[in-house]
């Protein structure tokens, strides 16, 4: 309840600094736009949330139902020049690392076109551009609180720091509904990513990692020379750092025709060498294929699916002070999810969607085939926007999941996770010289 | 009010009774044409326009004297209209009505030109000289896309959403007929036709496009968001 009010108070205080913002808005040179909710949540699971060091999926547990603040944030954008953009998303969370920090800051470039390719650079921290889900402000989701297995994962553990190069062009005469968007970027970061993927599984919620975010993860066991589990220690990652000092990459493609189909197809590589070690966090090498669908179906319904498969290479039984014993084993996990959505906005302010989301993460050449994670989830969501500034709604989620844990933590562990959440926001802008 | 509201017809009206004095007999008549697809379905913002077969003689002596005006708007993140077509020797004005900034730009060869980030009418008109066709894009917002389409006649209007359009007060003798739309590509576009413009009375035409009339750059689902960059 503290957190609440104390989220009451800093939202108060925004609002008032955004009014004073809006009394100036004869150009937008300079962009505000600030996100405050608030909402009641229940939910029903056997496991800890993952926001404490638990196993479960959902971001909130039993002992969080009552009223909640998921998210207070800010973005600012402001025009160095006509072609140069600066974006800076900071926000307030008070569970799994509290505080203030930022999400995204990146400098965008747009040169004016001289021929039918369109180019555009980022320079920064940003969010490569695979989600179909979430594309409203502060890369929150237009469609469920909840955002899918992928893109929670994407939220949590990929956050690129360097730079993103996209071509855009027309494909065929001035009027073609084709066009193609070519992008690539090299960056540092990300390179601890799918170690909370390995040790806490997939989940289903919304929130995002920022930059400095150090998140909680379920103990780690130790082994003795037998093989056998002697104890637990207590671990946590910070996914964004750098850790090997070498870039990773991503590239891709896609296609979109008019405003009915839209397919892209991309290769993510942190490229992280598993073998390095800095500031307490292993290198984990994680590579994946990602394939997104979106497409106008009749009777006015939006179908979004997205494909995720890739794989994640580290060393089991690692010391956390940076040492390999004769126990470590270099291991590699495979993980693989896709959701499918249909979403149908009705009268232009009523929101209908549901969703179904499949997810998993075994031990390579594993026979029979052991699951750190397996499972699916269905999302049902309703939201209504009152005004551009006001929107509430209410969302169901259940995730069913089974893990062999490599019986670190239980033989076997079968969980069946429920949420309901019902949430207010209010948005507003504002804009200055 | 703006200037475009004042300026076209009357102008236009005013260039053909100069042409008329100078070159034709004093006759004139009507051309209605209506564009249907391969449905029978009107289609909506063709245009059409029509050139003297005689040049030399009204196109050539119609050329706008001092400097008519038509509007290219931007409201909603979009070009308003979608498809303007002038005649060359026309100042195009570009408001923007929007709350957000735009940066309009084309790089099409009949016309090359930028407006940076803007609001309201911050910028004049800009004379529209050579003939071809002209798309506009914004640099902050990918989907809007438009286009101007710059003829060499003054005879041209584009169809209304019962696929109608009608060219007033044509001088008699013989004209081709042109059609265009972004929705068809170039091959598909039906072929020019001779239309003769008798002394009195109308002429209609009926256009059935043949080709595959495909969807606008924004058709399709407002379920969900197509602009992610």
């Amino acid at each position: 309840m503290a957190t609440v009010l104390n989220r009451a108070v800093l939202a108060a205080v925004a609002a008032a600094l955004g009014h004073v913002a809006f009394a100036d808005d004869a150009s937008d040179r300079h962009q505000w736009q600030v996100e405050i909710d608030a909402g009641y949540v229940a939910a029903d699971s056997d496991l800890g949330p993952w926001t404490e060091g638990g196993l479960g999926k959902l971001r909130y547990a039993e002992s969080n139902d009552g009223l909640i603040s998921a998210r207070l944030f800010a973005q600012y954008r402001g025009r160095i020049s006509p072609t140069l953009t600066a974006t800076v998303i900071g926000d307030y969370l008070d569970d799994a690392s509290s505080g203030v920090d930022l999400s995204e800051a990146f400098i965008d470039w747009r040169p004016i076109p001289k021929s039918s390719n369109q180019q555009q650079v980022r320079f920064g921290a940003f969010y490569p551009p695979f989600s179909l889900e979430n594309t409203d402000l502060g890369w929150s989701s237009p469609f469920t609180y909840s955002y899918s297995a992928i893109n929670t994962w994407l939220g949590e553990e990929i956050r690129p720091v360097g730079a993103e190069w996209s071509l855009r062009r027309r494909l065929g005469f001035a009027g073609s509904p084709h066009e193609l968007r070519v992008f690539a970027s090299a960056f540092y970061g990300n390179d601890p990513a799918g170690t909370f993927l390995f040790w806490r599984g997939w989940s289903l919620h919304d929130r995002q990692t920022r930059l400095g975010d150090r998140l909680p993860m379920p103990p780690k066991p130790t082994w003795n020379y037998t093989g056998a589990i002697v104890g637990y220690s207590e671990q946590s990652v910070e996914p964004i750092e750098e850790i090997d000092n070498e870039p990773g990459a991503y590239v891709g493609a896609e296609w979109r025709y008019a405003k009915r189909v839209l397919v892209q197809l991309a290769r993510y590589d942190n490229r992280a060498d598993p073998t390095s070690f800095a500031g307490g966090l292993w290198g984990w090498g994680t590579a994946f294929t990602h394939l997104g669908v979106q497409a106008s179906l009749p009777a006015q319904i939006g179908l979004i699916a997205q494909w995720m498969s890739g794989r994640t290479d580290w060393i089991q039984g690692a010391g956390s002070d940076g040492t390999i014993s004769a126990f470590a084993e270099f291991v590699r996990d495979e993980f693989d999810s896709r959701f499918l959505m249909l979403t149908r906005l009705v009268h232009g302010s009523h929101r209908v969607s549901v969703r179904y989301d499949e997810f998993e993460m075994y031990r390579d050449g594993s026979a029979p085939r052991t699951y750190s994670d397996d499972g699916h989830a269905w999302t049902l969501g309703y939201r209504y926007e009152r005004t551009k500034q006001l929107s509430g709604g209410v969302e169901w989620l259940e995730i069913d999941s089974h893990r062999d844990l490599w019986s670190f933590y239980s033989p076997v562990l079968d969980a069946t996770e429920r949420q309901l959440r019902v949430q207010v926001t209010y948005r507003f802008n504002a804009a200055g010289r | 009010m703006t200037s475009a509201d004042r300026v076209p017809q009357p102008k236009r009206h005013a260039t053909w009774l100069l042409a008329l004095s100078i070159a034709t007999p004093a006759s004139a008549g009507s051309l209605n044409v209506k564009v249907l697809d391969d449905h029978g379905q009107p289609v909506a913002g063709v245009a059409v326009y029509a050139v003297p077969a005689d040049a030399g003689t009204s196109a050539t002596a119609a050329t706008p004297q001092d400097s008519p005006t038509a509007t290219m708007d931007q409201a909603h993140n979009a070009f308003v209209p979608h498809v303007l077509i002038v005649q060359a020797g026309t100042s195009v004005l570009f408001p923007n009505n929007d709350v957000v900034s735009h940066h309009v730009y084309s790089f099409s060869d009949a016309k090359s030109f930028e407006f940076p980030l803007y609001k309201g009418n911050a910028h004049p008109p800009l004379l529209f000289e050579k003939p071809g066709l002209v798309v506009l894009g914004c640099n902050i917002h990918d989907g809007m896309l438009g286009y101007i389409l710059v003829v060499d006649t003054p005879h041209y209007a584009v169809t209304d959403r019962n696929g109608a359009l009608a060219l007033e007060s044509l001088p008699a003798g013989d004209y081709a007929l042109h059609v265009w739309t972004p929705r068809l590509k170039p091959g598909d576009l039906p072929a020019d036709q001779t239309v003769t413009i008798a002394t009195a009375g109308d002429v209609a035409r009926v256009y059935r496009l043949e080709g595959k009339l495909l969807p606008d750059h924004d058709q399709g689902s407002s379920s969900l968001t197509w602009q992610r960059y």
